[in-house]
């Protein structure tokens, strides 16, 4: 499924502007981004739902745009499920199948088939609000997976889970994804999801796809400010590149020297560095011994926030608040609120962003 | 203390109801206590009259057809409804049900005019549309809190299992409004089968049972009045069980749209949801 420059306005708002997108057989896509950023205007476009204003859509090299959601082998998973309540759970699984003319014996294993898939087999003849919303969640999946669509879109389906359930359809869906080798485009708004699921992550920020990537493509090498923001968390320090040399710059700051590698930016730019929690080291400060030249910070913790298997600090330096991440040192909390600390970080750490 | 007043209130609510009832079945002419025994007479009169029989006919036909209207065009108003939006839809809602506050008096003049300017003659036609047109906002009422838990996604999620649009109306939307649509139907034939004040204005030489009963009263004071009141009180009867028990229907096949998103999966294996706890480590979030 291919998606070429395409535009879509509502009235003077631009939900989307030029979009490109490659959707690759099999794989898990992710389209992520804040609410009003355009990924569910994308996602209802390839389902049939919303016409773009311009542009094409390519489902197996044949023209879609003109084709009703009827006639595309797109399938739908909605965020609020959308069961039919006037159908048990067998009747709304068998749905499409009975509109496409399938035989009642054919039917019935299909239908059982899915049911066994998703793990309802004995709720067959439930009614659907005598289920869960983990197990309306999985129907709908069942009733979207039984057609063996080429596509199965998700729009956002575990928002309205709490959070153990949440956890434990992601794991689900990875599984049902690995069973039917079905592709999926799941939307969501939500990092966590992304980064377990899939396979591709596209961020997309008003209407466009700011980075394409895989999980750890975004999370290590985001492009930028926006991108390293929203996916995971990190610290960002504004700054200005100096001498580069070899690929790597010296960036002043207006709190510490840094070194980073740097792409695009030429000397004199100004940027923003972003810093992971957990690439940041942490060390009880000795007096007159002031660490390295550049890429250390000395700081008091402010806070120290314990959990399980995981240590995160914030430490203050002048006004500015670092996060810092540690893996729960074996021999218990290191460093207390007040405490004295020096930071420091590999160069490798430090990502330059350009403005 | 209470108690007692609730026994006056109650007393005072069915009282006429069983006075008309037992007199209409008085062995006598007299319209007053002391009661001295039953006969089905006034029954048997009534029914011999003309007049009643064809007034029943008249009303039962008017009901039957005003409410087949308001129901065509209350579905019709139903759908649009659904496609709306938040407030535009509470506005227009509101817009639709509101001329339930409208007086009979203004609603007959005001059609009168109407049907004289459109030279269109007072007969059982102008009657049935009269009801139709009074009829509507309180079909519409009556949908209001369907029309609100309608989700327009089930619509799309038909089409999306390959339903054309005529399709996903016959297969979801209709079966879902459907004990609705009859509920307000049926409201409605009771509207029309009890409207007096309207069909003064608008009918022709036809008239209805509430408009017979009424000239009857007019004239003298007749017993057979209580067994034309009981007919129609009786009909009136039927056809509010006959609602309730299609309220009923509609509660037991669980097609009211209650889904609950946030339940717990109370048949998830736990030592399953355990173990994911274990294993999925959420990130801190709002770190920066």
């Amino acid at each position: 499924m291919q998606l070429k420059n395409v535009h879509k306005s509502f009235g003077p708002f631009k939900a989307l502007n030029d979009i490109n997108l490659d959707i690759r057989q099999g794989e898990i896509l992710t389209l992520l981004g804040p609410s009003g950023c355009g990924k569910t205007t994308l996602m209802r476009i390839i389902a049939g739902f919303e016409a773009p204003t311009s542009g094409n859509l390519l489902i197996a090299e044949n023209d879609a745009v003109a084709l009703p959601p009827e006639k595309r082998s797109v399938n739908m998973v909605f965020q609020r499920y959308a069961l039919f309540p006037h159908l048990d759970v067998f009747d709304n699984v068998a749905f499409g199948l009975r509109l496409q003319g399938v035989s009642k014996a054919q039917i019935k294993e299909q239908v059982n088939a899915m049911l066994h898939l998703v793990q309802l087999d004995s709720f067959a003849n439930r009614w659907i609000n005598e289920l869960s919303g983990g197990q309306c969640q999985r129907v709908a999946l069942a009733r979207a997976l039984v057609n063996r669509p080429d596509v199965l879109l998700l729009d956002e389906p575990l928002a309205a889970l709490d959070l153990k359930i949440r956890h434990h359809m992601l794991k689900e869906l990875k599984r049902i994804h690995e069973e039917t080798g079905t592709t999926f485009v799941y939307v969501t708004h939500d990092q966590d999801e992304a980064m377990i699921l899939s396979d591709r992550v596209v961020l997309m920020n008003k209407g466009e796809i700011e980075q394409l990537g895989s999980p750890q493509d975004l999370y290590a090498a985001p492009e930028s400010l926006f991108c390293a923001r929203f996916f995971g968390d990190t610290n960002i320090i504004e700054g200005h590149v100096g001498a580069v040399n070899g690929g790597f710059a010296d960036i002043s700051t207006s709190m510490f020297a840094a070194r980073g590698a740097v792409r695009r930016a030429a000397e004199g730019a100004s940027v923003s560095l972003s810093i992971r929690p957990e690439a940041i080291r942490l060390s009880a400060a000795t007096p007159g011994l002031a660490g390295g030249s550049h890429n250390t910070l000395a700081g008091e913790v402010q806070d120290v926030v314990f959990i399980g298997n995981r240590v995160v600090y914030q430490v203050k330096h002048g006004n500015n608040l670092f996060t810092c991440q540690q893996s729960r040192p074996v021999t218990g909390i290191e460093h207390a609120p007040g405490s004295l600390v020096q930071l420091s970080w590999p160069d490798e750490a430090v990502v330059v962003l350009t403005h | 203390m209470l108690r007692l007043y609730l026994w006056i209130y109650l007393l005072f609510l069915y009282a006429p109801i069983v006075v008309i009832g037992m007199f209409s079945f008085h062995s006598s002419a007299s319209l007053v206590f002391p009661f001295e025994g039953w006969s089905l007479r006034w029954y048997v009169q009534i029914f011999d009259s003309e007049t009643f029989r064809s007034s029943l006919y008249n009303s039962l036909l008017v009901a039957s057809l005003s409410s087949l209207a308001t129901t065509v065009l209350g579905a019709t108003v139903a759908l649009a409804l659904i496609r709306m939006k938040g407030k535009v839809r509470e506005a227009v809602a509101t817009l639709c049900a509101a001329p339930i506050a409208l007086p009979g008096l203004f609603l007959g003049i005001a059609l009168l005019s109407a049907f004289a300017q459109m030279g269109l003659n007072r007969s059982l036609l102008t009657v049935t549309i009269a009801h139709t047109l009074y009829a509507l906002p309180f079909f519409v009422a009556t949908l209001r809190s369907r029309i609100d838990y309608f989700d327009p996604s089930l619509e799309e999620a038909a089409r999306d299992l390959g339903a054309s649009p005529i399709q996903a109306f016959r297969m979801v939307t209709l079966p879902i409004l459907r004990p609705s649509l009859i509920g307000a139907a049926i409201l409605v034939f009771a509207l029309s089968f009890d409207e007096l004040i309207i069909t003064v204005f608008v009918s022709g030489n036809d008239t209805t049972l509430p408009m017979m009963v009424w000239s009857m009263m007019r004239r003298t004071v007749d017993p057979t009045i209580n067994a034309a009141s009981m007919v129609a009180f009786t009909l009136s009867l039927i056809v509010i069980v006959a609602a309730g028990a299609a309220f009923w229907l509609q509660q037991r096949a669980k097609t009211s749209y209650r889904t609950s998103p946030t339940g717990v999966d109370a048949h998830e294996p736990s030592d399953r949801a355990t173990e994911e706890r274990a294993q999925v480590v959420r990130p801190l979030q709002g770190l920066e």
